[in-house]
């Protein structure tokens, strides 16, 4: 089958799970709570009538299919809606906070790989030794680490204590932060995407590596690595030539969900440092239930999620010519 | 583990199976470590009325003028600028901590086996139908939908406890723990597809399927007991997760306004985070070491029962 046909196939095939998707959120959310009585519990001057002004403006008086199909139908042509808090077009809200996000994940899934890997590697084929012990038992504390205590702790030491960097937003703007006394706009993003980033980078590390040791481990397990040990091959051209090829696809996979994922932020992590990204935003509009933001997000990761499957499946089977596409 | 059919066809795996296992967690040191972990984290929630100094909720080192006090002596993690000690507060937070983690790993585990073993034993549209509904689950940004059914339960919540048995749960965490666990079988249900799967091929259930064995009966007297070990080990996993989700979600002020557990001890402790350290680290050095110990015990009984990794 061609490629072209594959992806067409599996571009229509995502359609009824999107659409499944935003079914199931919208319905949930709309059946079981007004925004509106959320929106206006801090102003008590507010009158019923007002807050049926309101209803009706946001349309949401109208029976659920009937707001479902009036939000599908502008969802399809790229109109998410405004939102509730500040009446901001979602469309522009999301673009406007998309690069901070973008931004911290880059940096942190590209610092975390260039950490796992070697790390990985290492440990599978030392298996059983002092390293291997030590790298597994950093790992396994690390994936027990919340990641919202590892960013308190971040902030009482390195920002509290130490001084060294900011511990929220991702601007110093007006007062940029000093780096080395020196006040500059370029330093001062560096300054503030520090802290997030380590915490983000530390949360992802550890989970990386025990998934590389063990994919490796599976390959160094495997038959043709005893033939080729038997052969008299080189240690290292064994490793680097034929075992890291076939371990490269738990690595695609991992890849495949972090870059998934990282478009809907991480909200733990943005909120923490407030981070002006879209997980941060996220966790605000859940909290005052503006629907029409959530909604929003929550499309936008899932569609996202669904392409980078896509192109992990695409990637699977340009490395290894025993996966078909079919 | 009595099943006569297994004794008689697999010999490997025969009645002994538990007590291997065991034999090999035993000398699994860290495994060791996070079992004796729990061990401790059910005792003080089973105690906490008994070992903590002061009742949940007390104020009175506030009265005793001990407000947003260091650790110390007589404060053992300290006190809140609120005026409760940090130290009862977590020990009595350990008993939510226990719920969250074996109710949520209930509920759970009986969805990812359900699903689990019917998609892969029954095969056809059965499996292709669950296997749609995995995905969807899977694919779901799930943390949105759980934050906002938090929220919409924080604000309907009127009666905060259910009395049963005399037991008072709270509502609130249990509709918490609902949630995160509706969203938390999905990749585990695959898991033990993978794994029945396989099985179903077996000798014993294609003997059994012979005799006449109706398929109800396969399921649960043969196809289960053989993938329990997974479901062990996937269920300390859960109990990991779980912990962690209901304490980030309660952490960013979502959980139940009526239970203090560790996560809200966070959140409450977080603005004053720059005078009251203590406050804020203590809560999350105990669901840190909660989660260690869970994924140490997991790990260790991973290597203890997972067949395909024994030399």
């Amino acid at each position: 089958m061609g490629l072209a046909k594959y992806v067409a196939r599996r571009l229509i095939y995502m359609i009824p799970l999107i659409l499944g998707i935003s079914l199931v959120s919208f319905l949930v959310m709309y059946s079981a709570g007004d925004p509106i009585t959320i929106a206006t519990m801090g102003n008590p001057m507010i009158t019923e009538t007002e807050k049926q002004f309101l209803r009706h403006y946001y349309g949401l008086d109208l029976p659920i299919p009937v707001q479902y199909f009036r939000w599908l139908t502008n969802f399809l042509t790229g109109n998410f809606g405004n939102s509730i808090y500040g009446n901001k077009p979602v469309n522009q809200l999301i673009a406007s906070l998309s690069w901070e996000t973008v931004k911290l994940q880059l940096v942190s899934i590209i610092i975390s790989f260039l950490i796992a890997i070697p790390a990985g590697i290492y440990a599978a084929v030392k298996q059983r030794s002092a390293t291997d012990y030590t790298v597994s038992s950093i790992s396994i504390m690390g994936i027990s680490l919340p990641v919202f205590f590892t960013a308190v702790v971040f902030i009482l030491v390195f920002s509290y204590d130490l001084g060294w960097f900011p511990s929220a937003g991702a601007h110093g703007a007006p007062t940029l932060w000093p780096v080395f006394g020196i006040r500059n706009p370029i330093l001062d993003e560096i300054a503030h995407l520090v802290l997030p980033a380590l915490v983000l980078t530390l949360a992802s590390v550890a989970y990386n590596v025990r998934l590389l040791r063990a994919g490796m481990l599976e390959v160094l397990r495997q038959d043709y690595i005893m033939a080729a040990k038997a052969s008299g091959i080189q240690e290292r051209t064994i490793l680097y030539k034929y075992a890291l090829k076939n371990a490269i696809t738990p690595l695609l996979t991992l890849l495949g969900l972090s870059i998934g994922g990282a478009i809907g932020g991480a909200p733990m992590t943005e909120t923490v440092f407030s981070w002006p990204g879209l997980g941060y935003q996220f966790v605000l509009a859940a909290g005052r239930l503006d629907f029409p933001v959530v909604m929003g997000i929550t499309m936008l990761i899932t569609i996202f999620i669904l392409l980078a499957n896509l192109i992990t499946d695409l990637a699977y089977a340009w490395v290894d010519p025993r996966v078909t596409i079919e | 583990m009595s099943s006569s059919s297994k004794n008689d066809v697999s010999k490997r795996r025969g009645a002994g199976q538990w007590a291997v296992a065991w034999r090999r967690f035993k000398k699994h040191k860290s495994g060791l470590f996070g079992l004796g972990m729990i061990i401790v984290l059910l005792f003080v929630a089973a105690f906490h009325n008994y070992i903590a100094p002061y009742p949940a909720g007390s104020l009175a080192p506030l009265y005793q003028g001990d407000a947003g006090q260091p650790p110390s002596l007589k404060y053992l993690f300290g006190t809140s600028v609120g005026g409760s000690d940090v130290y009862s507060e977590v020990l009595h937070g350990a008993i939510y901590t226990v719920y969250v983690a074996f109710s949520g790993t209930i509920i759970t585990m009986v969805i990812c086996i359900a699903v689990g073993i019917v998609a892969g034993y029954m095969g056809k549209y059965i499996d292709e139908v669950l296997m749609r509904i995995t995905e969807i689950f899977l694919v779901f940004p799930s943390l949105m939908l759980i934050l906002v059914f938090a929220r919409i339960f924080q604000l309907r919540n009127s009666n905060p406890y259910w009395n049963l048995l005399g037991i008072q749960i709270p509502i609130g965490l249990t509709m918490v723990i609902l949630i995160v666990s509706v969203f938390a079988w999905s990749p585990y249900a695959r898991v033990i597809r993978g794994e029945v799967l396989r099985l179903k091929e077996a000798e014993f259930i294609q003997a059994s399927k012979g005799i006449g064995a109706n398929s109800r009966w396969i399921m649960i007297r043969h196809i289960l007991p053989n993938v329990l070990p997974q479901i062990v080990v996937l269920a300390t996993l859960t109990m990991a997760g779980i912990v962690l989700t209901e304490a980030g979600v309660s952490f960013l002020g979502f959980g139940d306004p009526n239970t203090i557990t560790w996560g809200r001890l966070m959140e409450e402790s977080f603005p004053f985070m720059s005078t009251a350290w203590w406050a804020e680290v203590f809560p999350g050095l105990a669901v840190f070491l909660t989660i260690l110990a869970f994924n140490l015990l997991g790990d260790g009984l991973s290597d203890a029962l997972n067949p395909r990794l024994r030399e």
